[in-house]
C-alpha cells in the first residue's frame, strides 16, 4: 500500500504533461465571467427571501382592517408596532450584510462553511420573525374582530360559524407556514445539501 | 481593479495552473466538469487576489483558495464554458518510463481516490502535496492531531479499496 501511495505520489508532482495548458488570454477570459458559486445563490434566494417577506408583511394592512372593525383607537398602537418591526428589519438586513461580508475563502474550510451556515442563518431567522409576526397580526386581527365588530359579534353567538372561521383562520395559517417549510426544504435541499455534509464530515474528523 | 492587478494576476495563475487543474482533476469526473470548476476557482482567486500581499508563495496563497472553493463554493452548473481542448487519451496518466504494471496500479489508485469523500481528497490532495501536518490542519481548521489519525485513516480506506 505504501509502495503504492508513493508511486502515486511520484506521478502526482511529474503531472505536468497531460493537462492542456491555457494560455493568458484564456485566463484573462474567465476571470470577466458570473460566478455561479453557491455564496452567490444564497445571495439571490436571500434578498428573495426578503423581498418575499417584506412585500407579504405589507400586504397585511391594519389601517384598514381597524378602519373596517371600528377599533381606530388601537392605530396608534400598530404604527408603533409597525416602526418596530421597520427597526428589525433594517438589523435583520445589516447582520446579514455583516455575515455576508465575512465570508472568505481566504479562511479555513471549516470557518469559511461556518460563516456561509451564520449568513443563511440570519435569513431563516428573518423568516421566521415574519411568519410569527403574521400569525401573530391574524389572531390579534382575529380577537379584535370579536371584540369590536358587530357583524363578527354576532357569529361568536353562532358556534358552527365560531367552529367554520376558526377552521378558517388555522387552515390559512398552516398554509403559511407550509409554505414557508417547503421553501426551506427546498433551499437546503438542493443548495446546502453538500456543505452540511461536508461540514459534518469536518466536524467529525474533530470530535 | 485596476489593469496592472489584473495583468500581474493573469500572469501568476497562468504559471501556476497546474495546482488548479490537480483540485480539478480530483474533484470532476469529466472534462467539462473540469473546466467549469477551473472557472469558478480563477474567478474566486481574482476575486480574492486583492488581499494577497506576496507574504506567501503564490502558489501557497492559491491552492487555499481553490480547494475552498472545491468543497465549499463549488456549484455544478449548466452554463456552457469555453472549452479548451483535452487529450482525452491522457486524462490519466502518460509517463516516459511507459510501465504497464505501474500505469495499472496508479489507475487504481486515482479511481480510489475519485471514491473518497470531499474532506478526504483534501487531505490526500495536501498529502500529494507535500503539505505538512500545520498546514493540513490550518487550511482546514481541524487540529493537526486529528489531521494525522484521519490522515492513516484515509490510507487504511484506500487500502481497503484496492484490496477488498
Amino acid at each position: 500500500m505504501m509502495n503504492e501511495l508513493d508511486l502515486l505520489k511520484k506521478d502526482w508532482n511529474k503531472q505536468t504533461k497531460p493537462f492542456p495548458q491555457l494560455q493568458e488570454s484564456d485566463i484573462a477570459a474567465m476571470i470577466h465571467k458570473r460566478s455561479s458559486s453557491i455564496v452567490k445563490w444564497i445571495l439571490i434566494i436571500s434578498i428573495l427571501e426578503v423581498t418575499l417577506w417584506t412585500a407579504i408583511s405589507l400586504f397585511f394592512n391594519t389601517d384598514e382592517v381597524m378602519v373596517k372593525n371600528h377599533t381606530e383607537y388601537m392605530i396608534p398602537y400598530f404604527k408603533i408596532i409597525t416602526y418596530v418591526n421597520y427597526a428589525v428589519v433594517a438589523a435583520f438586513i445589516y447582520a446579514f450584510y455583516v455575515n455576508y461580508k465575512n465570508i472568505s475563502t481566504l479562511r479555513s474550510t471549516k470557518k469559511l462553511m461556518q460563516d456561509i451556515l451564520k449568513t443563511r442563518r440570519t435569513v431563516k431567522y428573518y423568516v421566521w420573525y415574519n411568519l410569527i409576526m403574521i400569525g401573530l397580526s391574524a389572531i390579534a386581527g382575529f380577537v379584535l374582530a370579536f371584540v369590536a365588530n358587530p357583524q363578527m359579534q354576532k357569529i361568536s353567538h353562532n358556534p358552527k360559524a365560531m367552529v367554520i372561521t376558526i377552521i378558517i383562520l388555522v387552515v390559512f395559517l398552516l398554509a403559511f407556514f407550509g409554505i414557508a417549510a417547503l421553501f426551506y426544504y427546498l433551499i437546503y435541499g438542493t443548495l446546502m445539501k453538500r456543505l452540511f455534509r461536508n461540514y459534518n464530515e469536518l466536524k467529525k474528523i474533530d470530535l | 481593479m485596476n489593469e496592472s492587478l489584473e495583468t500581474s494576476f493573469v500572469k501568476q495563475l497562468t504559471d501556476h495552473q497546474n495546482i488548479v487543474h490537480k483540485i480539478c482533476r480530483l474533484y470532476t469526473n469529466n472534462e467539462e466538469a473540469h473546466n467549469d470548476l477551473f472557472q469558478e476557482i480563477t474567478i474566486q482567486l481574482w476575486k480574492a487576489f486583492p488581499k494577497f500581499r506576496g507574504e506567501a508563495k503564490f502558489s501557497t496563497w492559491a491552492y487555499r483558495v481553490a480547494l475552498n472553493t472545491a468543497i465549499t463554493l463549488y456549484r455544478k452548473s449548466t452554463r456552457t464554458v469555453a472549452t479548451v481542448d483535452f487529450e482525452k487519451a491522457s486524462y490519466f496518466i502518460k509517463q516516459e518510463d511507459y510501465n504497464p504494471e505501474e500505469e495499472e496500479q496508479l489507475k487504481l489508485m486515482y479511481q480510489a481516490i475519485h471514491q473518497l469523500n470531499d474532506i478526504e481528497k483534501a487531505l490526500i490532495f495536501m498529502y500529494l502535496e507535500d503539505k505538512d501536518y500545520s498546514e493540513i490542519s490550518e487550511t482546514l481548521g481541524i487540529s493537526e492531531v486529528n489531521a494525522r489519525v484521519k490522515m492513516n485513516r484515509i490510507k487504511g480506506k484506500l487500502k481497503k479499496i484496492l484490496n477488498p
